[in-house]
C-alpha cells in the first residue's frame, strides 16, 4: 500500500517545476495547457481547418466569435465560453473533443479558470522575447555562492526549503571535471597534483589546464557532430563513403582556439559567403552539407533536391534556434506561430546551392573544394618555391641559353621532321609513322600522308584496335590530343575507350555532324556526361583537337580545344556518379581509334598523332601541341616572325634534347617538381561546402510539402514572430546567418547555453533542448537561463569562459550523493541540490577504457579509422556485400570521435550506448541502460583488450603485493582508493581467477583478445587473473558514470 | 529494461530493508543479501505503458515476414488471365495516367506488357488463386487474408522500407517493433521484446539499414535487437574464449557486490537498474543459445520447414526461430529476407526466392497452428512495394524484368484476429491501379495495432513538441480483415 504514497511523492517534483503559488502565470502555467490540448485545432493552423477561434493570440482568444460568444472574458470565468466548453457535461460540445484523444485534467481546468479569474493576463511566448539580464537574487546562505549561477540555483533551493550538498571530494571532482572538459579521465599524476595542491586556486588551475588542452576541442566536437549529423558515408540505400573529416577537424580546431560562438555559427552557416572567405571559412560551411545524400539509380532528382534543403532548414532550426520549424513544412505549425510560407522563406536561404538531387556513389558530391591540410599547404608552398628557384636559375643565364639555342638552330637540318610534345604522363601515343602494331578491325586502315608525317586513313567501316587498356576510371584525369581531317563534314568516333555503341560505358571523343562531342558514360542516360562544341568543324582541312578531363565527375571538369584554343561548348549531360568498374564489375575495353559509337558511326577520314595523357595538360601545352609544325620549320623562321607558341615549342624541344647539360638538368628538375606538385594536389582531401548559384533559384511554397506540388513563389525571409533581419545585412544566407547570431535574437544564446548545461547536468534548464516553442518545457530556472544567455553574449560569445563559469560554480562542484528525501523530492535533480550523476556518453566509455589501459593513441584529426567491430555487420545488410575493413595498429586506439561512421550500420558499441545515429540532427542526450551494454563491456574485444592492459599495468606499476596492485588498478579507473569492503571483494575475485586460470590453456585463450601483445615476461596465469579483475573494474557502474 | 518508476519502487523496498537490517549484519553478508535481492527483483519483464493494451487484444505478438526488395505480386498472387492477349503491347496511357516512374525505366521508350509466365490455380476451400511458385503457401491459403490493394507513394527501396518500418519515409522515427515494445512491453524477462533476423536471397539484393529497426526518438531499449547466425546470435553475447559461465557468474556476483556498495553511497536508482541489466545479460547468455540451438528440434520439424532449415541463418531456419521466439512470448519478431528486387531475369530469380521462402513460410503457419500459437500470433507477409506489369528491359517468351510499382501490391496477414480465407481489394486488368478497397501502410499499421489491442491514435510519444505516432496523421483499421 505504501506504493501509493510513494507515487504521490514521485510526482510531486513535477509540480515543483510548475505553479508553486496560486498566482497563475500565463507562460509558465497556461500556455503549456493551451498548446498541448488546444492548439492542434485552435492554433496557428486553425484557418486551414476553417476554425474561427484561435487561442494562440490574445486578441483572437478574447474577441467575439461569430456567434457573439467570447472564449475568454477577463476576470469572468463564468462568462467565458472556454470554461463552459471544457467543463460541459454534454460530450457533444465538450472540449477537447473525444475523437482527438486529448483530455484536460481537473487541475488543468482549475488553472485555466483561475487564470481567467485573475484577469487572463497574456504574455508573448517567453522564448521569443529577448532575454534580459536578471538581477542577482538575494540568498541567505551567501557563503555557498561562488558565482552568479549559484545565486540563481540557491534562491530556488531556499524557496523550496532545500539546501545544497557539500562539495564533492577532490578525487571525484577532478575526475568529473576532466571527463566533462576533455572526455578523458585524469592521470594519477594529475589527481595527485590536485590532491596535494593546497592553494585556494587549485581547482581553477585544473580547469584552466583542461580548457587549454587540445582534448577540449575533441570533447566538444563529438556533441557538435551529433547535431550536425556528421558521418563518413552518404546514407540512404547505397551509403557509400564521403570525406567530411576536414570539416570535423575544423570544428575541433575552432573549439580549441576558442572561436567565439557567433563566429562559429556564422562560418558554418555562411562561411563561403564571407568577403575574401578563407579556406577554413569555406570548410566550415560544410556544416550544411553533412546531410544524407541519395545516390540510388531510380530516384527522382527533384524529390531529393528538396529533401536536402529541408534537412538544412530542420537542422539549422534545431541546432541554432531550438525551434521545430520543420513542422511547418506541410502546413502551418500546429503549436508555434510559424506559417507554412515562413518555412519556405527560410528554405529559400538554403535553396541556392549548385547541386543535384543525386549524389556521387563514392566520395563527395558537388559543390566540393580541395581542402589541403596545413602540412599539405606547406609542402605545396615549398614545391612552388623550389620551382621558382629553378626557373630563376635558368632566367639568370637566359642569355647564354639563347646563345646556345641560336647556335643549335643554325645546324638544324630537316632529315626526319621532329615535333615537340609533352612527354610527362603520356600513357599512349600513336604517330602512325613507324609501322605500329595496331590491329585493323573490319577492313584495312592504311597509313598515308598525314599532318605530322603519316596518318591513319579510315573508310567509315574499319577502325584500329590499339590493344591497350588504359586503367582510367571516372575519377582519373586525362587528356586526349589528336589531328583529324575529313573530306566531308567530320563525323564519327575519333578516339575512345568504351563499349562500342552510342550508349556504351566509357569515355570518348566523337564528331557529330562537325561538332566535337565528349562522352563519359557510366550508365546511359541517367549517369553520364556529354558536352558538345558550339561551332562546327569544316571539311577538307586538318584540325587539332584536344580534350581534357579532371576526374571531377562533372561537366565542369571537361574542356575542349580546337587548334590549340579553348572551344566554346554546351553541356548536354552533366554528372557521372558511378565508376565504370562499379560493383566489382570489370571494364576492359581497349582504346580504339576511329571507333566507339558502333558500326554505324565509324570515322571517315584521316587521324594523326593520337596521344593519351593521364593528367590535364595546361593551356600552354595544348596550344603547343596545336602548332603542328616541325622544329626545323620553326627554326627556319626569323626569330621575330615566330609566334609566342612557336617560341615556346622550339625552346621546349631545345631544353628537352639539345641544351647544355646544366640547362637540361634544370629543365628536367622543373618537370620533376611539377609532377610532384600535381601528385600532391591530387592527394588533397576534398570537402563538400556550401556555394551560391550566381542567379537565385526560385523557391515555391510546396503544397503539403510535396516536391511535385509547387504553390506560390516565396522570397527569402525570417519568421515574423522573431526579430527582422538586422539593418544593413543582405537578404541572403549570409544575412540569415548574421540574423541568427545577432545579439537581439532571443533564441541563439539561450539555446546554446542550455545545451552546455545539458552536457554537465544531464538535462537542460529547458529539458526539451530541441524545442523552445510552446510545446517545449518551461525552464526549470528561467532567470538562470537568461543570466547565462546574456552573460554569453556579454563576454563576446566566449565558449571557454562559459564552460569555466559553469564548472567553477558551487552548483557543479556539489557531491552527487543523494539522501532518500532529496531523491523523492527531486529524482531528476532539476533543482540541483546535489551534483550531476549520470552514465557517461558512449564515446567517453570507450575512450576512458583506452586511456586507463594506456592504449589510447592521441592524434588530432585526419581521416576516420576503423577499430574492432564484430565481423560481418556491414556485409549482412549492405549493398553488394560491402564489408568492414578493420584497421590495425594505431587505428584501433584512436578516440571514438575518429571512428568511421557508416550511417546505415553505425559503430555498434557507440550506438548501443545511445550515440545519435547521425541519420539526422540530434541534440538531446540520452542515457539508457540495457543488457546489450553489459554484454558489450564484458565481452567486446576492445574492452577485453583494455582490461588486459589495465591488468598488465597493475602488475607492472602497482607494486609487488596483490593488495597494492588491486588498489592501484581500482584507482586507475576511479581515481580513488577502494574501501576495505571493496578491497575485500577485489581480493577474493582475484583469488578466484588465480585458481580459475591455473588451467594454462584457459589463460592463454583469455589473453588472446585484441591485437596488441602483452608483455611476454608476465606470468599468463597471473596476467589473466589481473585482467579479469580489471574487467570487473571497467564494468563497475561507477566507472561508466560521472559521479 | 525496467521502467524507472518500477525501479524506484524497488529501490525503496530495498532501502527499507536496509534501514531495518543493516546494523546487525556484516558487510559481506549484507552484500550477498542484496545480491539475492537484486536477482529476485530482476525477473520482472519490461512493462508497457499504463492503460495498454487499450482493449482486449486478439494477438499478443507479431511475426512479420518482410520480403525485402519487393516481390512481384503479378507472378505470385494477383492473377490476371486476361493479360495474355496484351502480351508485348505497350501499357496504355489510360492505365498509366502519367504516373511517376523510377529513374530506371523513365527513359524507356516502350512499356511492353509482360503477363506472368507462371501458371495459376485455385486452392483451398476459399478457391484462392495462387501461382505455381507457392505450393506450400497454397496449403495454408484458407488461413490467410490476402490483400491485393496495398499501396505506397514510395518508389525507391530505402524510403519505401523506411516508410513500412516507421510510418515515414525519412530517417529518424521509431520502427513499428519499437512502438509495440514501447506500448506493450515485454512478456519475457530473458529476451528482448523486439528481435530482428536477416537472411540472404538469391535475386537482386538491396541494402537494409539499422534504422529499419531502430527506436528513433524512443529510448534505445525499445530498439530491435538483431539476432545473427553463428557464434554470437546477439552482439558480444558469448564470454571470451577461456572464460566459462561459472567464471562469469562469479564475476557478476562480485560486480553486484561492488555496485551495491556504491548504491549504498549514492542512493541512485540507476545503479540498481544497472545491476538488473547485467543480470539480464547473464540470463541472455544462456537463454539465447538455448533458443537458437535447433539441435533438439525433431527431424519432423526440419522436414516440414524444408532442407534449408538445418542451415543457420537461412530464411527457413529463421522461421523456426520465429516460432521458438513466439513460444517464449517475444512481442515482435521480424524477419527480413533479401533478394526480391527483380529488375532483370525475374522468372529465374523469383523461382529461386520462392524455393527459399515458400515452404518455410507455409510450415511456420502450420507449425504455429499445431501448437495453438496461431490464434494469438499475428503473422504478416509482404515487401515494400510491388512490381510493374510492363517489362523492364527486353521481353522474351521466357524472360522479363519488372521495375518498382507502388500503386498496388499484395500482402497477406494471418493469425491472431485475422479472418482467413479471404481476398481483400482488387486491382485493374493490368494490375496497375487499385479499383476496390485500397489499403495504405498506415492502415496496415493501424490494423496490426488493433489486433494487439492498441488504438493507433493513442500510442503516441511527444517529441519536438509533437505527439508522434506510428500512423503519423492517418490510418484506418481495416475491419473487414478481422474476425467478427
Amino acid at each position: 500500500m505504501h506504493y501509493r504514497a510513494l507515487f504521490t511523492l514521485l510526482f510531486f517534483p513535477a509540480a515543483l517545476l510548475c505553479a508553486s503559488s496560486s498566482e497563475v502565470e500565463f507562460n509558465r502555467d497556461v500556455r503549456p495547457i493551451l498548446s498541448d490540448k488546444c492548439y492542434l485545432c485552435h492554433g496557428p493552423d486553425a484557418k486551414a481547418k476553417h476554425i474561427p477561434l484561435r487561442l494562440d493570440h490574445e486578441d483572437t482568444a478574447k474577441a467575439a466569435l461569430p456567434d457573439g460568444k467570447r472564449a475568454v472574458v477577463e476576470g469572468h470565468p463564468e462568462q467565458s465560453e472556454m470554461i463552459h466548453r471544457i467543463t460541459a457535461q454534454n460530450l457533444g460540445v465538450r472540449m477537447p473533443p473525444s475523437y482527438s484523444g486529448l483530455k484536460l485534467t481537473g487541475k488543468e481546468i482549475e488553472t485555466l479558470r483561475n487564470w481567467i479569474a485573475q484577469g487572463a493576463k497574456w504574455q508573448k511566448h517567453w522564448a521569443f522575447i529577448p532575454p534580459k539580464r536578471p538581477p542577482l537574487p538575494a540568498v541567505k546562505n551567501t557563503a555557498w555562492v561562488r558565482n552568479p549561477i549559484d545565486a540563481f540555483v540557491l534562491e530556488r533551493l531556499e524557496r523550496e526549503g532545500l539546501s545544497p550538498s557539500p562539495e564533492a571530494d577532490r578525487a571525484t571532482l577532478i575526475r568529473r571535471v576532466t571527463l566533462d572538459l576533455t572526455g578523458l579521465p585524469p592521470t594519477l599524476a594529475e589527481v595527485d597534483a590536485f590532491l596535494n595542491d593546497k592553494s585556494p586556486q587549485a581547482y581553477e588551475k585544473v580547469v584552466d589546464r583542461l580548457l587549454a588542452s587540445p582534448r577540449f576541442g575533441e570533447r566538444m566536437a563529438f556533441r557538435w557532430l551529433d547535431a550536425a549529423r556528421y558521418a563518413d558515408t552518404n546514407g540512404y540505400q547505397y551509403d557509400g563513403g564521403r570525406d567530411m573529416w576536414r570539416w570535423r577537424d575544423w570544428v575541433i580546431n575552432a573549439y580549441n582556439r576558442n572561436e567565439p560562438y557567433n563566429q562559429f555559427v556564422l562560418e558554418q552557416l555562411a562561411g563561403d559567403m564571407l568577403p575574401n572567405a578563407t579556406l577554413d571559412q569555406k570548410i566550415a560551411s560544410g556544416f550544411n552539407r553533412n546531410h544524407r545524400i541519395n545516390t540510388e539509380d531510380g530516384i527522382i532528382l527533384d524529390e531529393y533536391a528538396v529533401e536536402y534543403v529541408v534537412d538544412r532548414v530542420d537542422t539549422t532550426a534545431s541546432t541554432f534556434l531550438g525551434i521545430t520549424l520543420g513542422c511547418a513544412r506541410c502546413h502551418n505549425h500546429k503549436y508555434d506561430p510559424f506559417m507554412q510560407k515562413e518555412f519556405y522563406q527560410v528554405y529559400a536561404y538554403f535553396n541556392n546551392v549548385p547541386e543535384l538531387g543525386r549524389g556521387m556513389k563514392y566520395g563527395n558530391s558537388p559543390p566540393v573544394i580541395p581542402a589541403p591540410t596545413r602540412e599539405q599547404q606547406l609542402a605545396l608552398d615549398s614545391l612552388n618555391q623550389r620551382l621558382q628557384r629553378i626557373k630563376d636559375g635558368i632566367e639568370q643565364h637566359a642569355r647564354s641559353l639563347d646563345h646556345a639555342q641560336r647556335a643549335w638552330e643554325q645546324h638544324l637540318k630537316e632529315e626526319t621532321p621532329q615535333f615537340w610534345a609533352p612527354s610527362r604522363d603520356l600513357i599512349a601515343s600513336f604517330t602512325f609513322d613507324n609501322k605500329e602494331e595496331l590491329k585493323p578491325i573490319g577492313g584495312a586502315v592504311p597509313f598515308v600522308a598525314g599532318h605530322l608525317g603519316h596518318a591513319a586513313a579510315f573508310d567509315g567501316k574499319a577502325y584500329l584496335d590499339t590493344g591497350m587498356v588504359p586503367k582510367l576510371d571516372i575519377d582519373d584525369p586525362f587528356t586526349i590530343s589528336t589531328w583529324i581531317y575529313s573530306d566531308s563534314t567530320p563525323d564519327g568516333s575519333v578516339v575512345s575507350q568504351m563499349l562500342d555503341n552510342p550508349k556504351g560505358k566509357g569515355y570518348g571523343v566523337h564528331l557529330d555532324h562537325g561538332k566535337v562531342q565528349v562522352d563519359l558514360t557510366s550508365v546511359w542516360v541517367s549517369d553520364a556526361i556529354r558536352v558538345e562544341t558550339e561551332d562546327t568543324l569544316a571539311a577538307q582541312r586538318w584540325y587539332h583537337i584536344a580534350v581534357t578531363y579532371d576526374g571531377s565527375k562533372t561537366a565542369d571538369g571537361v574542356h575542349i580545344y580546337v587548334d590549340g584554343q579553348p572551344a566554346k561548348f554546351k553541356v548536354l549531360m552533366s554528372t557521372l556518379y558511378r565508376p565504370y568498374r562499379n560493383a566489382g564489375k570489370g571494364f576492359d575495353e581497349p582504346l580504339r581509334i576511329g571507333a566507339g559509337w558502333g558500326p554505324e558511326r565509324r570515322f571517315h577520314g584521316r587521324i594523326d598523332d593520337v596521344r593519351l595523357y593521364s593528367r590535364v595538360l595546361s593551356n600552354d601545352e595544348i596550344s603547343a601541341l596545336g602548332v603542328g609544325e616541325s622544329i626545323a620549320a620553326i627554326a627556319h623562321k626569323p626569330a621575330a616572325d615566330r609566334t609566342g607558341v612557336e617560341q615556346r615549342v622550339i625552346r621546349s624541344y631545345f631544353l628537352d634534347h639539345a641544351a647544355p647539360p646544366e640547362f637540361r638538368d634544370a629543365w628536367r628538375n622543373i618537370a620533376g617538381v611539377q609532377e610532384e606538385k600535381e601528385k600532391l594536389v591530387r592527394s588533397f582531401p576534398t570537402v563538400m561546402v556550401m556555394q551560391e548559384l550566381p542567379k537565385r533559384r526560385e523557391t515555391h511554397l510546396l503544397i503539403r510539402g510535396a516536391y511535385d506540388n509547387p504553390g506560390e513563389v516565396v522570397q527569402p525571409g525570417v519568421p515574423a514572430v522573431l526579430p527582422p533581419l538586422p539593418p544593413g545585412v543582405p537578404n541572403n544566407r549570409l544575412g540569415f546567418a548574421k540574423w541568427v547570431v545577432d545579439p537581439g535574437n532571443p533564441l541563439t544564446a539561450r539555446v546554446m547555453v542550455n545545451r552546455f548545461w545539458q552536457m554537465y547536468f544531464g538535462t537542460g534548464i529547458v529539458k526539451t533542448v530541441e524545442d523552445f516553442g510552446s510545446q517545449g518545457e518551461w525552464p526549470s530556472n528561467p532567470d538562470l537561463l537568461d543570466f547565462l544567455a546574456t552573460e554569453f553574449v556579454r563576454t563576446g560569445w566566449d565558449v571557454k569562459a562559459m564552460q569555466k563559469l559553469i564548472v567553477t560554480s558551487a552548483t557543479y562542484r556539489q557531491s552527487s550523493k543523494a539522501d532518500p528525501e532529496m531523491l523523492q523530492r527531486d529524482p531528476d535533480n532539476r533543482l540541483l541540490a546535489r551534483g550531476p550523476r549520470f552514465r557517461l556518453p558512449a564515446e567517453m566509455i570507450r575512450d576512458q577504457a583506452l586511456a586507463t589501459a594506456g592504449l589510447l593513441v592521441e592524434k588530432i584529426g585526419g581521416p576516420s579509422v576503423k577499430p574492432y567491430q564484430p565481423a560481418g555487420l556491414w556485409k549482412e545488410i549492405s549493398m553488394q556485400g560491402l564489408d568492414y575493413d578493420q584497421g590495425h595498429g594505431a587505428d584501433l586506439y584512436r578516440r571514438s570521435l575518429y571512428t568511421y561512421w557508416k550511417r546505415t550500420v553505425a559503430p555498434p558499441m557507440l550506438t548501443t550506448f545511445d550515440a545519435a545515429t547521425r541519420e539526422d540532427c540530434v541534440v538531446r542526450e540520452t542515457h539508457t541502460d540495457t543488457p546489450l551494454q553489459a554484454l558489450n563491456l564484458m565481452d567486446g574485444e576492445q574492452f577485453l583488450e583494455a582490461a588486459r592492459f589495465v591488468g598488465q599495468r597493475m602488475m607492472k606499476e602497482g607494486g609487488s603485493d596483490a593488495d597494492a596492485r588491486l588498489r592501484y588498478g581500482f584507482r586507475l579507473a576511479l581515481d580513488r582508493f577502494p574501501s576495505p569492503a571493496e578491497l575485500d571483494v577485489l581480493r577474493s575475485n582475484l583469488q578466484f581467477h588465480l585458481n580459475y586460470f591455473a588451467n594454462s590453456e584457459k589463460a592463454k585463450q583469455y589473453l588472446a583478445e585484441g591485437e596488441s601483445p602483452s608483455d611476454p615476461n608476465l606470468n599468463p596465469r597471473e596476467l589473466a587473473a589481473y585482467a579479469s579483475v580489471a574487467s570487473l573494474i571497467l564494468n563497475l557502474d561507477e566507472t561508466i558514470t560521472k559521479e | 529494461m525496467m521502467d524507472p518508476i518500477e525501479e524506484r519502487k524497488l529501490l525503496l523496498t530495498r532501502r527499507h530493508f536496509f534501514s531495518r537490517t543493516a546494523s546487525g549484519v556484516g558487510i559481506a553478508a549484507l552484500a550477498s543479501l542484496l545480491q539475492e535481492d537484486a536477482r529476485a527483483t530482476a525477473p520482472i519483464a519490461m512493462p508497457g505503458l499504463p492503460g495498454f493494451p487499450n482493449f482486449p487484444p486478439t494477438a499478443k505478438r507479431v511475426i512479420y515476414l518482410f520480403q525485402h526488395g519487393a516481390p512481384s505480386q503479378l507472378d505470385m498472387f494477383d492473377y490476371k488471365p486476361n493479360l495474355q492477349k496484351f502480351r508485348g503491347t505497350d501499357l496504355p496511357d489510360s492505365v498509366r495516367m502519367g504516373q511517376r516512374l523510377t529513374g530506371m525505366t523513365a527513359y524507356q521508350a516502350k512499356f511492353p506488357t509482360a503477363p506472368s509466365i507462371f501458371k495459376f490455380a485455385q486452392h483451398g476451400e476459399s478457391g484462392t488463386w495462387l501461382s505455381e511458385l507457392l505450393p506450400y503457401t497454397a496449403k495454408v491459403v484458407d488461413d490467410l487474408a490476402i490483400v491485393k490493394s496495398v499501396h505506397t507513394e514510395q518508389i525507391n527501396h530505402d524510403p519505401a522500407v523506411t516508410f513500412f518500418q516507421t510510418g515515414f519515409q525519412l530517417a529518424g522515427r521509431p520502427s513499428m517493433g519499437s512502438w509495440v515494445a514501447y506500448g506493450l512491453g515485454s512478456e519475457n524477462k530473458d529476451l528482448p521484446a523486439f528481435i530482428v533476423m536477416v537472411s540472404q536471397g538469391v535475386g537482386g539484393t538491396q541494402a537494409l539499414a539499422d534504422r529499419m529497426w531502430n527506436s528513433g526518438f524512443l529510448s534505445t531499449k525499445y530498439a530491435g535487437v538483431k539476432f545473427r547466425s553463428g557464434h554470437d546470435p546477439v552482439l558480444f553475447l558469448s564470454n571470451p574464449q577461456g572464460y566459462d559461465s561459472g567464471a562469469r557468474r562469479r564475476f557478476l556476483d562480485d560486480l553486484g557486490k561492488l555496485n551495491e556498495l556504491n548504491l549504498n553511497q549514492y542512493q541512485d536508482p540507476e545503479i540498481s537498474t544497472r545491476i538488473s541489466q547485467y543480470e539480464m545479460a547473464y540470463r541472455m547468455q544462456s537463454s539465447v543459445p538455448e533458443l537458437t540451438d535447433l539441435s533438439k528440434e525433431p527431424d519432423s520439424v526440419f522436414e516440414m520447414y524444408g532442407p534449408d532449415s538445418r542451415k543457420p541463418g537461412t530464411y527457413a531456419a529463421n522461421c523456426i526461430l520465429a516460432r521458438r521466439l513466439s513460444e517464449r512470448g517475444v512481442r515482435f519478431v521480424q524477419l527480413f529476407h533479401r533478394g526480391w528486387d527483380q529488375h532483370n531475369n525475374l522468372p529465374k530469380e523469383i523461382r529461386g526466392q520462392n524455393l527459399q521462402t515458400d515452404q518455410p513460410t507455409g510450415a511456420l503457419i502450420q507449425d504455429l497452428k499445431q501448437r495453438g500459437l496461431l490464434k494469438d500470433t499475428l503473422v504478416v507477409w509482404g515487401g515494400e512495394f510491388g512490381r510493374t506489369v510492363y517489362s523492364q528491359g527486353t521481353l522474351t517468351d521466357t524472360n522479363y524484368g519488372r521495375d518498382h510499382h507502388g500503386r498496388c501490391f499484395t500482402m497477406w496477414m494471418t493469425g491472431g484476429g485475422i479472418k482467413g480465407g479471404q481476398t481483400y481489394g482488387e486491382t485493374d486488368d493490368y494490375c496497375y491501379n487499385i479499383v476496390k478497397n485500397p489499403m495504405d501502410i498506415h492502415d496496415l499499421h493501424a490494423t496490426m495495432l488493433h489486433c494487439l489491442g492498441v488504438d493507433h491514435k493513442k500510442l503516441t510519444y511527444q517529441f519536438q513538441g509533437r505527439h508522434f505516432r506510428l500512423t503519423d496523421v492517418t490510418g484506418n483499421v481495416v475491419h473487414d480483415l478481422l474476425r467478427a
